[in-house]
């Protein structure tokens, strides 16, 4: 062995592994607090342009009207027109909703 | 299966997961406390407030590791740019010329162990090349590597590390391979 290696073994070996001995605890605890997720700030906004839509439409359509015509709409269709509509809409809900699961699945796995 | 620096870093970017900054403290905390420790000529207590800060520095700037040199990398240069801030603020006296370094080394009186000599001629080498040789020939930095943490020209780097080295192998010239 050369001096040189001899030297850089040396270096090497002249570095022992310290001890954690609550170093990483201590850095810790002086870290700040972590970011407010944005999850709160996300569902507020939802929720509150939700609330403020439905004010409006409520408003503009004449105190909701169009909500009475619609259900003697629908009360006057013939039963089997009823029972195809409400099994559309629940099969375009599961569909959504199994996409979205799928795709919430799919970023947790990464 | 274990996860990278840079799966950690991006939790901490993504979540400000501070757990996933724990494990990097925790890797990496012996090798930075045991670099500032030599910079610092072994002041144990001087090196750990330094190292909490290098980690600290590093939590509140984790944004600017773009992933382009190794966590490691980036740490010591955190590392060394405190170091330095604080010897600026102590004005402490960076460097030892060699007749000082010639009169300080005394075989006869030294400890007769060898990792004590070692670590006393590391001490009194001058900064550039007691930095130079501990992140080169210590922890295994490539010249590049060092260059980028001590914000010097390659050239200089290689300069430092070689004149540090032969000084070393002066001042231990009684332990060396006949």
């Amino acid at each position: 062995m050369n001096q040189e290696d001899w030297l850089d073994q040396q270096l090497r070996e002249a570095a022992p592994y310290i001890d954690d001995d609550g170093f990483t605890a201590r850095v810790l605890q002086q870290l700040p607090p972590p970011r407010r997720s944005h999850d709160l700030l996300r569902a507020t906004i939802l929720f509150g342009m939700t609330l403020l839509a439905s004010v409006l439409a409520y408003v503009v359509s004449g105190g909701g009207r169009f909500v009475n015509m619609t259900v003697e709409r629908l009360a006057a269709l013939p039963a089997l027109w009823v029972f195809a509509l409400a099994l559309a809409t629940g099969l375009v809900i599961a569909a959504a909703g199994a996409t979205a699961a799928i795709t919430n699945g799919r970023a947790l796995e990464t | 299966m274990e996860l990278t620096d840079a799966d950690l870093v991006a939790r901490v970017l993504v979540d400000d997961d501070q757990h996933a900054f724990g494990e990097l403290v925790r890797r990496h905390q012996s090798a930075v406390r045991g670099l500032l420790r030599q910079l610092t000529r072994t002041d144990v207590a001087l090196a750990d407030d330094l190292a909490q800060q290098t980690f600290l520095r590093a939590y509140k700037n984790i944004r600017s590791f773009r992933g382009e040199a190794r966590f490691s990398t980036w740490l010591y240069r955190i590392a060394y740019n405190c170091f330095r801030e604080d010897a600026r603020r102590r004005k402490e006296l960076v460097g030892i010329d060699e007749e000082q370094l010639q009169t300080q080394h005394d075989p006869q009186v030294a400890d007769p162990g060898l990792r004590h000599d070692l670590m006393r001629a590391l001490s009194l080498l001058p900064l550039n090349e007691r930095s130079a040789v501990l992140l080169c020939c210590q922890n295994g930095l490539s010249h590049e590597e060092a260059a980028r943490v001590l914000e010097i020209p390659l050239g200089t780097v290689k300069t430092n590390v070689l004149r540090g080295r032969e000084k070393l192998k002066r001042m231990l010239a009684d332990w060396g391979p006949n």
